[in-house]
């Protein structure tokens, strides 16, 4: 075994490899990003590394983590015998692998040849052909004619998918279910492209329906033994990123999991492998109106991915040695990958390894599922993640951790193990909801809505299933303040959006009670009792707004009108009942209580735990709510601010700063101008004044004309807002400039 | 004896003898950190605490909380209508001009949730026809960016905002308390100035309208900020409040500043003009400078106001310790049924006491001598105070105790705190023959010269010599409070009737005449009558005797909130008393 290994990779993946390497008594070697110079991948590690430019800083993937000549370097400068590429940048480059092999370091992965023969995918599928791995039947090459392809479409089985040859991005493709309808659709197809493509020359392969991802795990030592590890399917995609993988597959039975299997171990001798790897496959999902088949069901080769899956700890999870033994094992394909690196043989065989329960893995990411899944970042403000029987975490991040677009937005993963499915995914869910990240928004939320999905739940997965609900089915997957609540409906409850509402204001009023320190002096100024003479309180008006919604005001004040109903109360009780009230709705009662990130909220007698934070601006502090996974950030709200912005755009009429000459006219009467833009310069006290547009609109006086004089607060020009022609802006800008006549 | 020997002592630190006060005195010294007190228990020797002995089972109490919550509930609903200033239509036309209602405004300036200590809401409860409610201001000290300030907020919902007699002087009051306590000045102005049918009883005297502005001058020159919000008129000698301010503030189409408004301007020159372009926003922002900031709107006005506010200089140091704040032991929910609200009904005030203080801690002095005047050292809110508080009518050792007692407040420099519940001094040849006349003397010459903050209670009745010796409102207590079932007069009404029925019998008997007891009573009903009217505490608290009348529960808050203002001025420098006659 290796003594020192170096991680060329960062985040989540990173701490997974170092984790290994320390339980292995392996010393591990971070490198990192000037952006990365405080993240935890490098706190753990016993040793880590600069990349990047000597004289400036520049964190982007291209000038650090894809550096294999600093990489290397940073190898030298430990001592690291060997290099564990994780996933993602330098893991599937043959030329890293090579080039680590040059400079005398064990590359952690398969030789190299595997690696370029695997990232060619023509080869690739040709290769595993030649070994007897079934890949999507299809036409040869040339120029068939329709005959061949009638010939050829009759040999692969119906539906088949007509595509240019000379094509891309999906232009001219055609989908043929009956034979009967080929001839017609071969002649549209090739009309298609010759007017598209100039060439009409057509491919035709079969069409996979209700697609779904299965991959099989494969280990091959040095020593001529490959086994595989059984699968994972990874059917639960968006745009082709994975979101939930699970092993094994609820859709193989027995007979076709074998298949796969030594299908998949066939590929990897097909390249020579080593180590790690992982052999996807395309498998048609069952027509719901026929009968389930029996047999081996078909299944296609896709690629090889010659390195560590972000995904493989389901099958960690989900395996074991000795399944039916006193004492199953469970495997650390991170230990298997270093020991085959160092030349260990594996000790078991493909007889020892079964599937041994259930696991599911869930990949949280920053992006924002009601927004179109758009990447989104910030600072991990507060970071709690799940733990219980069966569940791990494998994270990247922590609180504090800046999240950018640098690179990958994935934050985290959350892996649920179960003796079955159902208990594997329950758990899933209950873990989603315990992961607290305030301060990035992230998709946690959403991963937990689709666990729930009817068709997840049955089983009945396919590539496309996500995109599809997303679309048909929304209300099942988005978060509870994007649809109609039913709470609402009813005039009694409280929607989800008044809930955040109401949450954020009571905090914001907690927050208002000085923290004085212990044995210090309380001022009784400072206490937000809002109290006043006469036995009712003041209301303290919290303006607040989530972001594309309409601002609210959010009133609370202590209830303290009660003590003289009741005259037990004690007024020194510290807990006090409050009122509160959304905008010109029902005053309701509340108690809010924060312990640590805990918020706890009782409306109406309904309690609420939400979990709390806020940012640390030092004014107008951003309050993050998170419930079940999902996290929202409460703005806060200045309307004077607004009001006064709206103001000043309102008053449109540019006067002169002061006396002076105009030297250019840069628009003119009617003209549609952007904020910003330079109407006219005045020169005044050797000075250069721009006088620019307050607003986009258009210009609708214009008295300046260059080279004439004019005098201080001179009215120059009126700019007239687009929006409202008839709303309040033009009377605004009106009236303003009545007054700057009046003034001048 | 003139005590012009407490020159020798101004040198020393001034600590009560219970420890943990002095500074710089070995381990015990307090650690002043950012105004609080820290580390005081190596030398922590607290005072034992009071204990109640009010029975909450009896019929007497529920009796007392029956009675307490009737009179709260009366001064709520006083309270509550005068907050409504000057009607819901007037309110309306208010409102309907975009300006926001004058409390609205006062809570918009103050901090989020803070607190507001009102000054005198009831001022003008009953005259001018009830006219003027709160007498057509608001007025108080709340939290404004951190600092406490005195708000001075016209309502022009009630005749335009124009000042009325009873105006004028809550004005001047605000001032007064801004001065004693070195508090900066906010003035939110939307006012039509003098209320002319009135102007003699408003315009000419010494403390009239023009008292505002030579205050104004005067607080400015002492160094305590003044600043406005023109969020309305402005007129005639209203104008002058912008501009005698340091800072002030105008909203635009809104607030208005002129010494003759238009129809005057037309009167005397005949010229027309909008009042808009006559003193508008834009004139006194852009060309006139009387107003230095040009706001969008009310809450634009206010924000900016906060800015101006977060801006100024550091407060001075707290004059005193301060101690982490303890409730009371004593449940304060028991005031109700522990105190009387019959004055005539004797009850030991150390029940209240026990109710007010922090913890209910009470490190009583002389409590074996002149037992009717109950003295001691205690905590308010973190506030040392000393208190002064009648148990009973006021004997020669009483007085002399109290005497003593304030002495040792002001060399301590430890706030004072009477609770007034005084019906006067002894009568009687044997206490007149024994000096208590000059006894009490000594103890009004303590009152009136110490040097430190006094607060004032009055939680019974208020009569006679008791009244000036107890700190009443001629002694310039920083703060004056009624509960509402207190009584203020120069004697008690059956009193004063059979004091003047003796003279008239007398009288009557010089003449030979006769006087049958129907008659007597006859003439003893309207006195009685009148003593009763005028003792009561919305009498005295519609005239300004006082700064308010409050709820018993809320005493305890109003005594805290009134400490942490007057703790914003430093203490005087020791200074000789009057002439004590022995």
């Amino acid at each position: 075994m290796f003594d020192t290994v170096l991680v060329a990779n960062r985040g989540e993946i990173a701490l997974r490899v170092i984790r290994t390497l320390r339980r292995l008594g392996v010393r591990s070697v971070a490198v990192h990003s000037d952006a990365d110079a405080d993240a935890p991948h490098v706190r753990a590690a016993d040793l880590a590394v600069r990349l990047g430019p000597a004289d400036r800083s520049d964190s982007s993937a291209a000038e650090t983590y894809l550096r294999t000549d600093q990489i290397l370097a940073a190898a030298r400068r430990t001592g690291a015998q060997a290099v564990h590429p994780g996933y993602g940048f330098l893991a599937e480059n043959p030329g890293f692998a090579r080039a680590c092999a040059e400079a005398g370091l064990a590359f952690i992965g398969p030789p190299p040849g595997a690696v370029e023969l695997m990232g060619d995918k023509i080869n690739a599928k040709d290769a595993v052909r030649v070994a007897g791995v079934p890949v999507v039947p299809g036409s040869q090459g040339g120029s068939p004619s329709d005959a061949d392809l009638t010939r050829a479409a009759a040999e692969i089985g119906y539906p088949v998918l007509l595509k240019p040859s000379a094509g891309g991005g999906g232009k001219g493709m055609r989908l043929v279910r009956d034979p009967a309808d080929l001839p017609a659709e071969l002649a549209a197809a090739r009309r298609v492209a010759r007017t598209a493509f100039g060439d009409d020359t057509l491919l035709l392969e079969r069409w996979v329906d209700r697609p779904r991802h299965i991959e099989v795990q494969v280990l091959a030592d040095t020593h001529g033994r490959t086994v595989h590890l059984g699968e994972r399917e990874c059917s639960l995609q968006r745009r082709h990123q994975k979101l939930i993988e699970e092993a094994p597959s609820v859709l193989l039975n027995p007979e076709t999991r074998a298949a796969m299997g030594e299908a998949a171990v066939r590929a990897a001798e097909a390249c020579g492998y080593t180590g790690a790897g992982t052999v996807e496959f395309i498998v048609p999902g069952l027509d719901p109106d026929r009968p389930t088949p029996t047999g081996v069901l078909d299944f296609f080769f896709m690629e090889m991915n010659t390195r560590l899956q972000v995904e493989h700890p389901v099958t960690e999870l989900a395996i074991a040695v000795g399944a039916d033994t006193a004492h199953p094992r469970r495997l650390d394909l991170v230990e298997w990958q270093l020991r085959i690196a160092a030349g260990e043989p594996l000790p078991f065989e493909q007889d020892d390894i079964s599937f041994l329960g259930h696991a599911v893995e869930a990949r949280i990411c920053a992006e924002d599922a009601d927004r179109d899944f758009l990447p989104t970042g910030g600072r991990i403000l507060h970071l709690a993640e799940p733990g219980g029987e069966g569940i791990r975490v494998d994270s990247g991040v922590a609180t504090g951790t800046e999240i950018g677009s640098l690179y990958d937005p994935m934050l985290a993963k959350v892996i649920a193990y179960g003796p079955d499915r159902p208990t594997a995914l329950r758990r899933l869910r209950a873990a989603l909801a315990e992961t607290d990240i305030l301060g990035v928004t992230t998709n946690t939320g959403f991963l937990r809505r689709l666990l729930a999905h009817p068709e997840v739940v049955a089983g009945r997965l396919d590539t496309g299933l996500v995109e599809r609900s997303v679309q048909q089915t929304p209300v099942l997957l988005a978060a509870p303040t994007e649809h109609a609540d039913p709470a609402a409906a009813t005039g009694d409850g409280v929607s989800t959006v008044e809930l955040l509402y109401v949450a954020a204001a009571l905090a914001r009023q907690l927050s208002l009670s000085p923290t004085a320190a212990p044995g210090g002096w309380a001022d009784p100024f400072s206490l937000p009792s809002g109290w006043r003479l006469g036995g009712e309180a003041a209301w303290t008006a919290h303006h607040l707004r989530l972001p594309g919604r309409d601002p609210v005001t959010v009133r609370v004040r202590p209830s303290t009108a009660e003590i003289l109903a009741e005259g037990t109360d004690n007024p020194s009780d510290q807990t006090p009942d409050l009122q509160i009230r959304l905008d010109d709705g029902p005053i309701r009662r509340a108690r809010a209580e924060l312990a640590g990130h805990r918020l706890q909220i009782t409306v109406d007698g309904l309690r609420t735990t939400f979990t709390h934070t806020t940012d640390d601006a030092p004014f107008q502090r951003v309050t993050w709510l998170g419930l079940d996974g999902d996290a929202w950030a409460v703005h806060p709200y200045d309307p004077v601010a607004d009001r006064t912005a709206a103001g000043a755009t309102q008053h449109g009429a540019l006067t002169a700063p002061m006396p002076g000459t105009v030297t250019v006219v840069k628009a003119a009467v009617g003209e549609q101008v952007k904020r910003g833009q330079a109407l006219l310069v005045l020169e005044a006290m050797k000075m250069e004044h721009v006088i620019a547009a307050p607003y986009d609109g258009t210009v609708s006086e214009l008295r300046a004309a260059a080279g004439g004089t004019v005098a201080m607060d001179e009215l120059l020009a009126v700019v007239t807002a687009f929006e409202d022609a008839t709303g309040s802006g033009t009377e605004a800008a009106a009236a303003a400039g009545t007054s700057s006549e009046v003034a001048s | 004896m003139v005590l012009s020997t407490f020159g020798s002592t101004a040198g020393l630190p001034a600590g009560p003898a219970s420890g943990g006060f002095g500074g710089g005195i070995g381990d015990g010294a307090a650690d002043r950190t950012g105004g609080a007190i820290r580390g005081t228990d190596a030398a922590a020797a607290p005072a034992p605490r009071l204990k109640s002995a009010v029975d909450a089972g009896s019929a007497a109490y529920r009796a007392n909380v029956g009675a307490h919550r009737a009179l709260v509930a009366e001064l709520r609903a006083k309270l509550a209508a005068a907050a409504l200033g000057g009607g819901e239509k007037a309110r309306a036309r208010h409102t309907s001009r975009g300006k926001l209602l004058p409390r609205d405004r006062v809570d918009t300036l103050l901090d989020p949730g803070s607190p507001f200590l009102e000054l005198c809401p009831l001022a003008a409860d009953g005259l001018y026809d009830g006219a003027a409610p709160a007498a057509g201001v608001i007025a108080g000290i709340g939290r404004v960016a951190g600092r406490e300030v005195v708000v001075v907020a016209n309502d022009a919902t009630v005749k335009g905002g124009t000042y009325y007699p009873m105006t004028v002087k809550k004005h001047l009051r605000a001032q007064e308390v801004a001065l004693e306590n070195r508090l900066p000045c906010i003035y939110l102005v939307d006012s039509g100035g003098a209320f002319l049918p009135m102007q003699d009883e408003v315009f000419p005297d010494r403390d009239h309208f023009g008292r505002i502005f030579y205050n104004q001058a005067r607080l400015s020159a002492a160094g305590i900020p003044q600043i406005a919000a023109v969020l309305g008129s402005c007129t005639a000698g209203g104008a002058y409040v912008p501009a005698m301010s340091d800072q002030a503030v105008i909203v635009r189409n809104q607030g208005t500043i002129f010494l003759g408004g238009p129809p005057l301007v037309k009167a005397a020159t005949g010229e027309v003009v909008t009042a808009e372009e006559l003193g508008g926003g834009e004139l006194h922002s852009k060309t006139s400078g009387v107003t230095d900031h040009l706001a969008e709107d009310d809450a634009h006005a206010l924000s900016i106001v906060r800015t101006i506010v977060a801006g100024l200089g550091p407060r001075a140091a707290q004059p005193w310790p301060l101690a982490p704040v303890e409730p009371p032991a004593v449940d304060p929910a028991g005031l109700y049924g522990a105190v009387p609200v019959d004055p005539r009904t004797p009850y030991d005030v150390r029940e209240v006491i026990a109710r007010l203080v922090d913890g209910s801690r009470f490190a009583e002095f002389k409590a074996e001598y002149g037992t009717t005047l109950v003295t001691g050292f205690a905590k308010i809110h973190g506030h040392p105070v000393g208190i002064v508080a009648n148990n009973g009518v006021l004997f020669a050792e009483s007085a002399l105790k109290g005497a003593h007692f304030i002495e040792l407040c002001d060399q301590r420099g430890i706030p004072l705190l009477f609770l007034q519940n005084i019906t006067g001094f002894m009568v009687g040849r044997q206490y007149e023959a024994g000096g208590i006349a000059k006894h009490g003397a000594k103890m009004v010459t303590a009152v009136a010269c110490t040097r430190v903050p006094k607060l004032t209670v009055v939680i019974g009745g208020s009569y006679g010599a008791g009244n000036y010796s107890m700190c009443g409102r001629a002694y310039s207590p920083r703060f004056l409070w009624m509960w509402p079932g207190a009584k203020i007069s120069v004697m008690g009404g059956e009193q004063a009737a059979s004091v003047l029925a003796t003279v008239r019998r007398d009288q009557l008997e010089a003449q030979g005449g006769e006087w049958p007891a129907e008659a007597e009573d006859e003439f003893k009903r309207p006195v009685r009558e009148q003593y009763e009217r005028q003792g009561n505490a919305y009498y005295a608290t519609a005239r300004l005797w006082d700064d308010g009348v409050i709820d018993p529960l809320d005493t305890r808050t109003a005594l805290g909130l009134a400490l942490t203002a007057c703790a914003n001025a430093p203490l005087a420098e020791p200074r000789p008393y009057g002439v004590f006659r022995m």
